[in-house]
């Protein structure tokens, strides 16, 4: 059983090779081995490597993207509904301990102070 | 391995064989799979009868990997299998389930359906017990290697790094398997596996780091909600670009308010602005110098030969910092070469000759693998496996690499009808062409650098612990590297690194794996005390 195995491997893979460039068909299809990138991509000037004060302010403007996100009105603040219904769930299932003045409502800085205040460096 | 088993092997590689054959004899068909009716597979294997609770499924929906292939409906099935492993003496009994799941969008439906197997253990509490996301990267790789290689109830025993392992691989119980810890999913990213897009959508709606980590967590909502398990602690476990994954899908998960417990990033790449072989304009390559030395090492190549792994690695990290990575930025600056006693020190580290470096003073990888052993190129993934130049093992660029494909790709095709006993006639693609077309555009920059998706995770859930998992012979994420990127970080108690003797998949190696389950169990204890 095994040399005819290793028989029919050896056939499949010249095989294989010239149905790649026609229609992909076997169980590898790339060259491209992880990690890497296609060819027009290897020329880009790399990002810099932020840390601190700067990693903070990204990490700042994720989350109040995805705060805005949530805030299809452009009003400025969130009910919990509205958090909920926008797939906001960590605002939503925080809501009461974010909404510390119980109004309703919720503003980015009020999420930023509840992070904080749970050690997050905001 | 019964007559019955090899069978299914070679029915696996007979199917691709007719397949290929049927396409070469077509012609003309678009690469893209757009307007392609493709040829019809092999009907579904035969599948024993359902018996002792096992539910066999025979699946015929045809599958593709193609560009803009996609699913008119999706069928949510599966099959179910019961087992038993014996782990230090304890029996443990448990099921695993082999099928589709759709993800869903709450304003786009049915976006994509995902291939998965799941083990769980039976007449666990849902409350307590941890179920952990499992996935390879690529982008566009099948989850196969961390499935049948790593912490699974089964393995293939490969022999890594000696290239004269018995073949076919062994498909053994799993010592060091995860099972007693935590629920273990096996899930195959959009145009890998049996993964495939729903229409409208294509397969290439999801073939970018942010599409891919939404449709991601849509699954792992689904996954969660379907067997009741949102209240179990959850943890991901992606491999090289699925550690790209991880972090963008970490970030969107707490966003979306699933909590996470813990992320393991089997050798990462979270940034790929970082990693000199990855692009070709001109970046540092010192993140990989710890590497070339423990590789250096390994072939007894290194002057004087080190008798500690671990305090020569912390040599090479300080020499790196003090001396190599500042005068690489001299070189990079003004092509001007350091005083010959660094050249000499970089020799004696490494063993590449002082000739090589004065003419290669920031040494890529690629140049790494094909100068070190005169008339060997050795591996990239694990470069402790080294073949002659010229012969089948280095004939694929990557000796480590084309030792265990075919291997795994026959495995994994048989495991499916023998013992999952789930059956479809399409191929299982191991890794699609998902990375030709792939949007890596994130946050603004054109490659990925996702430490600010994971430091957004950990700033919404400070209870979340990360693990970091590293090879010192993988010249792909060289492990120093990572430990740079998630410096960035600063100084977190709840972000770890451990490193072992091997390559990028540092569980292939039989000393190294036992090692990393201890670490994991470890690390899984200390995010549940949370």
């Amino acid at each position: 059983m095994q040399p005819l195995r290793f028989l029919l491997l050896t056939l499949a893979l010249p095989i294989l090779a010239q149905a790649q460039s026609v229609e992909p068909t076997g169980p590898i299809q790339t060259e491209l081995r992880d990690p890497s990138v296609p060819q027009a991509l290897r020329n880009v000037k790399p990002a810099p490597a932020t840390q601190g004060a700067a990693l903070q302010a990204q990490v700042e403007r994720k989350l109040r993207e995805s705060f805005d996100a949530a805030d299809v009105a452009g009003s400025g603040s969130l009910t919990r509904a509205q958090a909920q219904a926008a797939g906001l769930g960590v605002v939503a299932k925080n809501f009461d301990r974010i909404d510390t003045a119980g109004t309703g409502k919720v503003t980015f800085e009020d999420v930023k102070r509840y992070l904080r205040s749970r050690g997050a460096k905001l | 391995m019964g007559i019955r088993s090899l069978f299914r092997s070679s029915w696996f590689v007979a199917s691709v064989t007719a397949v290929a054959l049927t396409v070469s004899a077509c012609g003309g068909k678009s690469p893209d799979g757009v307007g392609v009716v493709p040829p019809p597979p092999p009907p579904p294997p035969t599948l024993p009868p359902p018996s002792n609770g096992n539910q066999p499924y025979s699946d015929p929906t045809v599958y593709s990997s193609a560009r803009f292939a996609s699913l008119a409906s999706a069928v949510e099935a599966a099959a179910i299998t019961r087992h038993q492993i014996t782990l230090r003496g304890n029996t443990i009994d448990y099921t695993a389930t082999t099928g589709l799941l759709t993800a869903r969008n709450a304003t786009a439906g049915a976006e994509a359906s995902f291939f998965y197997v799941a083990y769980t253990m039976d007449n666990q509490n849902a409350a307590t017990r941890p179920v952990t996301f499992f996935y390879n990267g690529g982008p566009g790789s099948a989850t196969v290697w961390l499935h049948m290689g790593s912490f699974g109830p089964k393995r293939l025993v490969t022999g890594d790094p000696s290239t004269n392992g018995a073949t076919p691989f062994p498909l053994v119980d799993n010592d060091e398997t995860l099972l007693d810890t935590t629920d273990l999913v096996f899930v195959d990213a959009i145009g890998a596996g049996y993964s495939e897009a729903i229409a409208p959508n294509n397969n290439q709606t999801f073939w970018g780091v942010d599409q891919d980590a939404r449709v991601f967590r849509d699954f792992v909502v689904r996954y969660l909600t379907v067997n009741n398990r949102l209240a179990s602690p959850k943890f991901l476990f992606g491999e090289s670009y699925g550690t790209t994954r991880s972090a963008v899908l970490a970030n969107l998960l707490e966003t979306a308010g699933i909590q996470l417990s813990g992320v393991v990033l089997q050798s990462s790449v979270l940034n790929y602005n970082s990693n000199c072989g990855v692009v070709n304009v001109v970046l540092s390559c010192s993140g990989y110098l710890p590497s070339y030395g423990a590789t250096g090492a390994y072939f007894n190549l290194a002057v004087p030969a080190p008798t500690d792994l671990l305090v020569f690695e912390q040599q090479l990290r300080d020499f790196t910092v003090n001396t190599y990575a500042p005068a690489d930025l001299v070189f990079l600056t003004n092509l001007t070469l350091p005083a010959p006693s660094v050249l000499d020190q970089l020799q004696g580290f490494t063993g590449i000759p002082v000739s090589l470096w004065s003419t290669n003073f920031n040494l890529a990888p690629g140049t790494f693998q094909s100068q070190l052993r005169p008339g060997q190129l050795i591996g990239r993934y694990d470069a402790r496996v080294s073949a002659p130049v010229g012969s089948p093992l280095a004939s694929q660029g990557d000796p480590s690499s084309t030792l265990i494909t075919l291997q795994f790709a026959a495995a994994i095709s048989s495991y499916l009808v023998d013992f999952l006993q789930y059956g479809n006639g399409s191929t299982y693609v191991l890794l699609g062409n998902a990375i030709n077309t792939w949007d890596f555009s994130h946050d603004r920059n054109q490659l990925p650098d996702t430490i600010p998706d994971l430091a957004a995770a950990l700033a919404q859930n400070p209870d979340l612990k990360v693990l970091a998992v590293n090879g010192y012979h993988d010249l792909a994420t060289p492990f120093y590297q990572t430990e740079v990127d998630l410096a960035r970080l600063g100084n977190l108690p709840n972000v770890s690194v451990r490193n072992y003797a091997g390559g990028h998949m540092t569980y292939l190696d039989d000393t190294s794996r036992p090692l990393e389950r201890a670490d994991l169990a470890a690390f899984y204890q200390s995010a549940l005390a949370q």
